[in-house]
């Protein structure tokens, strides 16, 4: 640490200085397209990166670089790219380091847009991926190729919550010459920060806990710039002349931020999945009380813990805190504050009666998002993961009777309640 | 650029333009711990407005190879030796913090491969804490730390960034640990071992410029403007708010006093 700021005070303070002319102490919404040049040579030196400051807001935008200044602070990287959802992040990330004929190993328990993105989008393009189980380290190494440009995976993995124990997994990646990028979004820069913790890149979706409020979209890259893009060849798009920029080589020139330089003057330029201003205001809105949510979700969570496993209509209850988590141990050692408000449990009664629990509840929402202030429930089995084959379930480690539940900041009074009298009718349902 | 100098592979950035030493080259030398990167937005400001550029890593810093050099005269030796290499006769110096007393050195003992000074955040001595360098030689990465810390103004301390969505603490940071270990503390240790800095004020006879940071913490702005009256110049620059990497901090005013100084042919 650098004799910076805490975590609290860089939620509220970071990345924004009040302007001088109206002094707004909140974050302005640039709600803007363009900005006008002060002269040619002004344009001109916007264009050729060499000064700072925004031209288009495909590109940039004032108000989504305080997001964006604010989220690298908070995970301590050198620098980030916010984008229009956590979706479009990840496929910046892959495009900024990937082309036909290279190769990704990734977790095979991750959210499911994630894995379709690498199994049947990218494949399309020569984009291959070999996926390994997250809590087996040897088995990134492995799966690492000659052509491997990324690991990936998720620190807690959606919806499944197995565990990857990234600073083993990164240490694997770094010692084959090849980054660890995270995607980050159920621990938050709150719970662990990733780029202090082995991984060279993290991505968030903005939409879950970062935001908090469930009003907005967003995704983010932050790039740690900590990891080395010459040491190999492995990285042309990084270490050889740019396509525009005057054929820029951005390792030499921008060195640690050679990675988020790309993003942004490829992902933006080329793709352009840019975040609206607006969204991006009322992401800077939820992640002002980043810390204090989150230890509500945590302490709520323990209670919910408490309550469902001793709850004798529930079969089973999976979270990375109880003991009983294959994960448990590394889990404690990534995520001392807690390893997330997911939950997955098993209703007695199967998928009936998982269908009763979720139309009887009144406090919480059925609803398909995580990472919402309110709790939301949802049975992946007859909606998210819906479109997986039985094997396929199986091999994410779903069951038909699993319930997701993202506990929220109720008064956990009304929460148990809510859920006491769901459960009870949901144990009718199966008479 | 990458050049081979003395049989090691050296680096100098260009501002990504190609090196054509028509006129005399901006020759911008780091500081402490640093690399060409401090100078991303000088570098790639003035490439692209004609003047040629170099900015070298010294050795063990940023992409070039060798062992760190333990003198501010090696140091000065090596930069003339690049020059040679480069056919280059004559340069005009942007030599931030430790930079700034190689530029001193350099046109107190070369007279005539210098045709004028620019003095970014600098003195005529830079008596680092013994503290510091303790810390560097043992526990390199706390010395990173706390020099990143007192190297930033407000803005580098509030995540603020002229370039959208940059980070100037975490990739200051970055860019020291990229260095090779040892690089900082032989910095450090030639910092201070250099006393020769009033006599080569009292001897330069060339133009000389400083731009100050009003808010540094590693070299006072009152340290400035002792060299400036040494110096005999009131060609002097104060970036208000500024802390001592004002060059990545506050670029467009260091690049607008820069400019209204260089001489273009
Ligand atoms: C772990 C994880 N990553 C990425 C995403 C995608 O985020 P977004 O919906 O913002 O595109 C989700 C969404 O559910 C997620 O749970």
């Amino acid at each position: 640490m650098t004799g910076d700021y805490k975590f609290d005070t860089l939620s509220l303070h970071a990345g924004f200085t009040p302007d001088d002319r109206h002094g707004s102490a909140a974050v302005p919404i640039h709600q803007t397209t363009s900005y006008v040049f002060k002269n040619t040579e002004h344009a001109a030196a916007l264009y050729n990166l060499e000064i700072g400051g925004h031209l288009y807001s495909r590109i940039s935008n004032p108000t989504v670089a305080v997001l964006e200044q604010r989220v690298a602070a908070l995970d301590e990287g050198i620098g980030a790219v916010a984008t229009s959802s956590g979706m479009s992040a990840l496929f910046v990330t892959v495009l900024a380091l990937c082309s036909a004929g290279d190769h990704i190993v990734s977790s095979s328990q991750m959210y499911g847009a994630n894995i379709n993105l690498f199994q049947h989008t990218l494949s399309r393009y020569g984009i291959t991926t070999t996926f390994v189980a997250p809590n087996k380290p040897e088995a990134f190494a492995e799966a690492i190729q000659e052509n491997t440009k990324m690991v990936f995976g998720e620190v807690i993995g959606n919806p499944g919550l197995d565990i990857m124990d990234i600073t083993r997994v990164g240490k694997i990646a770094n010692d084959a010459g090849v980054p660890l990028v995270i995607d980050a979004t159920f621990n938050t820069p709150y719970l662990l920060k990733p780029l202090k913790n082995g991984a060279n890149i993290v991505i968030h979706s903005l939409t879950k806990w970062m935001g908090g409020h469930g009003v907005a979209l967003g995704g983010i890259v932050v790039d740690g710039g900590n990891f080395d893009w010459g040491q190999n060849d492995r990285f042309p798009t990084l270490t050889e002349s740019h396509f525009g920029f005057q054929g820029v080589n951005l390792y030499e020139e921008f060195g640690p931020a050679a990675f988020i330089n790309r993003v942004r003057t490829e992902g933006m330029y080329n793709v352009g999945p840019c975040l609206s201003p607006t969204n991006a205001f009322h992401l800077i809105q939820g992640i002002e009380t980043l810390g204090l949510r989150m230890d509500r979700h945590m302490k709520n969570t323990e209670k919910m813990l408490n309550f469902l496993s001793e709850h004798e209509a529930i079969s089973w209850v999976k979270h990375p805190t109880l003991p009983n988590h294959p994960d448990y141990e590394v889990a404690k050692r990534l995520m001392p504050k807690g390893s997330g408000s997911v939950i997955a449990c098993g209703l007695k009664g199967g998928r009936q009666a998982g269908q009763t629990f979720i139309e009887s509840v009144q406090v919480a929402s059925h609803l398909a998002n995580v990472g919402d202030a309110k709790t939301l429930v949802i049975h992946p089995g007859s909606t998210t993961q819906s479109h997986l084959s039985p094997e396929a379930m199986k091999a994410a480690g779903l069951t038909d009777d699993m319930l997701r539940i993202s506990v929220g900041l109720e008064d956990f009074d009304d929460l148990k309640s809510d859920f006491e009298q769901a459960l009870s009718r949901a144990s009718k349902a199966r008479g | 650029m990458k050049i081979n100098l003395n049989n090691e592979i050296i680096f100098a950035s260009t501002g990504g333009r190609v090196f054509e030493p028509k006129m005399d080259p901006l020759w911008f030398i780091h500081g402490s711990g640093q690399s060409h990167l401090s100078f991303i937005l000088q570098g790639r400001f003035f490439a692209n407005r004609g003047w040629p550029v170099i900015a070298a890593d010294m050795p063990s810093h940023g992409l070039s190879n060798g062992i760190a050099l333990m003198s501010i005269e090696a140091m000065s030796d090596w930069q003339i030796a690049l020059m040679d290499q480069l056919d280059v006769e004559k340069v005009q110096i942007v030599g931030h913090s430790q930079g700034g007393l190689i530029g001193l050195d350099m046109a107190h003992r070369y007279p005539n491969r210098v045709s004028q000074l620019s003095l970014v955040a600098t003195a005529l001595s830079i008596p680092v804490n013994a503290g510091l360098i303790e810390m560097a030689k043992n526990k390199e990465q706390s010395a990173i730390d706390a020099m990143i810390d007192w190297g930033h103004g407000p803005e580098g301390h509030n995540h603020d960034n002229t370039m959208p969505g940059q980070n100037h603490l975490n990739f200051g940071v970055q860019l020291m640990a990229a260095n090779k270990v040892g690089a900082l503390y032989a910095d450090l240790k030639a910092c201070v071992d250099y006393t020769n800095g009033n006599l080569a004020a009292n001897e330069i006879k060339l133009p000389v410029q400083l731009i100050l940071a009003q808010k540094d913490k590693m070299t006072p702005m009152k340290s400035g403007l002792k060299a400036a009256e040494a110096l005999r110049t009131d060609n002097i620059t104060i970036v208000e708010n500024a802390g001592h990497m004002l060059p990545s901090e506050h670029p467009e005013d260091v690049n607008r006093a820069l400019r209204s100084f260089f001489i273009k042919s």
